[in-house]
């Protein structure tokens, strides 16, 4: 069994973001700690919104509510480490992890049969719907101490500082992200994905397992957001309901893949960051203004360019080659 | 069902809102021809491709294909056994290339894993369509992405093809070039059922021709047969009565 349909884009992808990560890796040593933690939301953003992409971006079912699994991650963790004390804090970390990861596939499988039914608007509305039901849930069974808070172990070894370990320990989150999105994107499940976002009944026509690949996908792209709510919490070191099941995660992952390019891995990676350094750096210190400015911004470049940068650039290239077929004939 | 035919439909009905779309309707087609299925607008052309690839279930009747009883089986699993269609309003994948297009026929089709790349490429040289690889599908013409449709049907390495109008809208040039396509595809080995109404390119490919109205099977036989009955004519062009 061939792992990669198109194998040679595939590598290619993995080579260059193998060496993008080498080169993000080394930042943090010239970086001021307050450019790190800008760093931080950069990795943060743009594994959150890769791994939105895997399902959202491939198959064009549009979730507004992974905030979900950010939150949900983030809880089962805390939660989780609570009832292990005593554990050093490495294996602790590791076990939370994995379990966090497990149980988001597994609420994502569950949700996925009524859910995913739904096409196109409705779909996006629903998960809207499941973000909000499990952030008033964590918020109001006293057990699950969303309102009160809870502490997570610290997991920083000694000798490093923090924002660079957790700078690393995100970046890494994301490099995983980004490798288990090219795998998806250049197998026989990615070109069924995106045959369904293309036109669905005609993938079904075609004998693409419609259900079955929206499932994987989902589930997939639960777990990584998972993977990346666990490391976000342990980043925080407190976390509240209100603090990882965010409302502007649903929407970010969306406007980054809008901005960068839809349907493609570099494009959300490449509107996490621009969205990131315009509100963090450039527009950091203008406070009362800088929301509104970044409305206009999303606004305008979503009106000028609606298949993002990287559109832009797809379509240059297009343009460029008809030109050259013009001029051999 | 005879030895020699790949699907048989025996006395199929089916109705919608009390109106008989395809009507007790029963014929073989024999494995390795070009079968033509005629008749007038509404005549039920599209309802009995429709019942065959599993979109709609019959009332009544059974659908045999391979020696095997699909009534009532999903699309997916009618596609899986070797039914693949060309729909008469080209449906490509509008973002992706010639290339993606037709590979996406070839991975979900009846292709080994390992053959995908050989399969894709084969299809789209028998369609014409090699020189057109690394064009969006959104760029290509009327005919080349009829060309595309059947192309992707053909990655799926189908052992029966139905091509719903695959020369409508198409210049002379481009018909010419579809039925010299559609012959290639019967002499590969597998079996077509056209429904199409550009009579000269029916009577050019066809080994046998169907004709329904009103969802009555009326005639079938050899098409120089077709073109000579009474009943076809009256169908097509009115009676004095």
């Amino acid at each position: 069994m061939k792992l990669f349909v198109s194998g040679r884009q595939a590598w290619v992808s993995i080579g260059v973001t193998l060496a993008g990560t080498l080169l993000f890796a080394l930042l943090p040593l010239l970086l001021s700690p307050y450019g790190v933690r800008v760093g931080q939301l950069f990795v943060l953003a743009a594994g959150l919104a890769v791994a939105w992409t895997v399902l959202g971006g491939f198959s064009g079912y549009w979730s507004f509510g992974n905030a979900a699994f950010v939150g949900t991650g983030a809880f089962t963790a805390a939660l989780l480490q609570l009832a292990l004390p005593g554990w050093p804090a490495g294996s602790a970390f590791m076990v939370a992890l994995v379990a966090a990861m497990l149980l988001n596939g597994l609420l994502a499988l569950a949700i996925a049969w009524p859910i995913l039914r739904l096409r196109g608007i409705y779909f996006a509305i629903a998960m809207l719907g499941v973000s909000q039901v499990c952030f008033e849930l964590v918020s109001n069974i006293d057990s699950l101490r969303g309102a009160l808070g809870v502490n997570l172990m610290d997991i920083v070894p000694r000798g490093v500082r923090p924002e660079r370990f957790y700078y690393w320990a995100l970046l890494l989150a994301t490099l995983v992200i980004v490798l288990v999105a090219i795998a998806v994107r250049h197998s026989k499940l990615g070109y069924g994905l995106l045959a369904i976002r293309e036109d669905e009944d005609t993938a079904r026509m075609l004998g693409v397992p419609t259900t079955r690949y929206k499932m994987i996908a989902f589930v997939i792209s639960a777990m990584l957001t998972a993977m990346m709510g666990v490391i976000y919490a342990h980043n925080l070191g407190y976390i509240t309901a209100n603090s990882v099941y965010r409302g502007d995660f649903n929407l970010n992952v969306i406007v980054y893949s809008l901005l960068g390019g839809m349907g493609t891995i570099i494009g959300p990676i490449i509107g996490a960051g621009i969205m990131t350094y315009v509100t963090q750096v450039l527009l950091g210190d203008l406070l009362d203004t800088h929301m509104f400015i970044t409305g206009l911004l999303i606004a305008v470049l979503v009106l000028a360019a609606p298949n993002g940068l990287y559109g832009i650039y797809d379509n240059y290239r297009l343009r460029m080659r008809r030109r050259k077929q013009e001029t051999q004939r | 069902m005879t030895a020699q035919s790949i699907l048989s439909v025996q006395g199929v009905s089916r109705s919608f809102r009390g109106l008989k779309a395809v009507n007790e309707v029963s014929f073989e087609v024999p494995r390795g021809s070009i079968c033509s299925l005629i008749g007038p607008n509404g005549a039920g052309k599209s309802t009995f491709f429709n019942l065959v690839t599993g979109y709609f279930a019959p009332d009544t009747g059974t659908i045999t294909f391979e020696g095997r009883d699909i009534t009532g089986f999903s699309p997916v699993q009618v596609a899986h056994l070797g039914v693949a269609r060309a729909f008469q309003i080209a449906k490509p994948f509008p973002g992706m290339s010639v290339t993606e297009n037709v590979r996406i026929g070839a991975l979900f089709g009846r292709t080994g894993p390992r053959d995908v790349a050989a399969v894709t490429a084969q299809a789209m040289e028998l369609a014409g369509l090699a020189e057109l690889h690394d064009r969006e599908a959104r760029e290509l013409t009327v005919g080349q992405l009829r060309r595309l449709e059947v192309a992707r049907a053909l990655a799926a390495r189908p052992s029966l093809l139905l091509a719903d109008e695959p020369c409508a809208g198409l210049n002379p040039t481009e018909t010419a070039e579809m039925v010299t396509i559609l012959r290639r595809i019967r002499d590969a080995g597998a079996t077509i059922v056209l429904v199409e109404h550009d009579m000269p390119a029916v009577m050019e490919v066809s080994d046998t021709v169907l004709v329904l109205e009103a969802g009555c099977l009326i005639a079938q036989g050899k098409p120089e047969e077709i073109a000579r009955d009474p009943r076809v004519i009256a169908a097509y062009l009115g009676t004095d009565e």
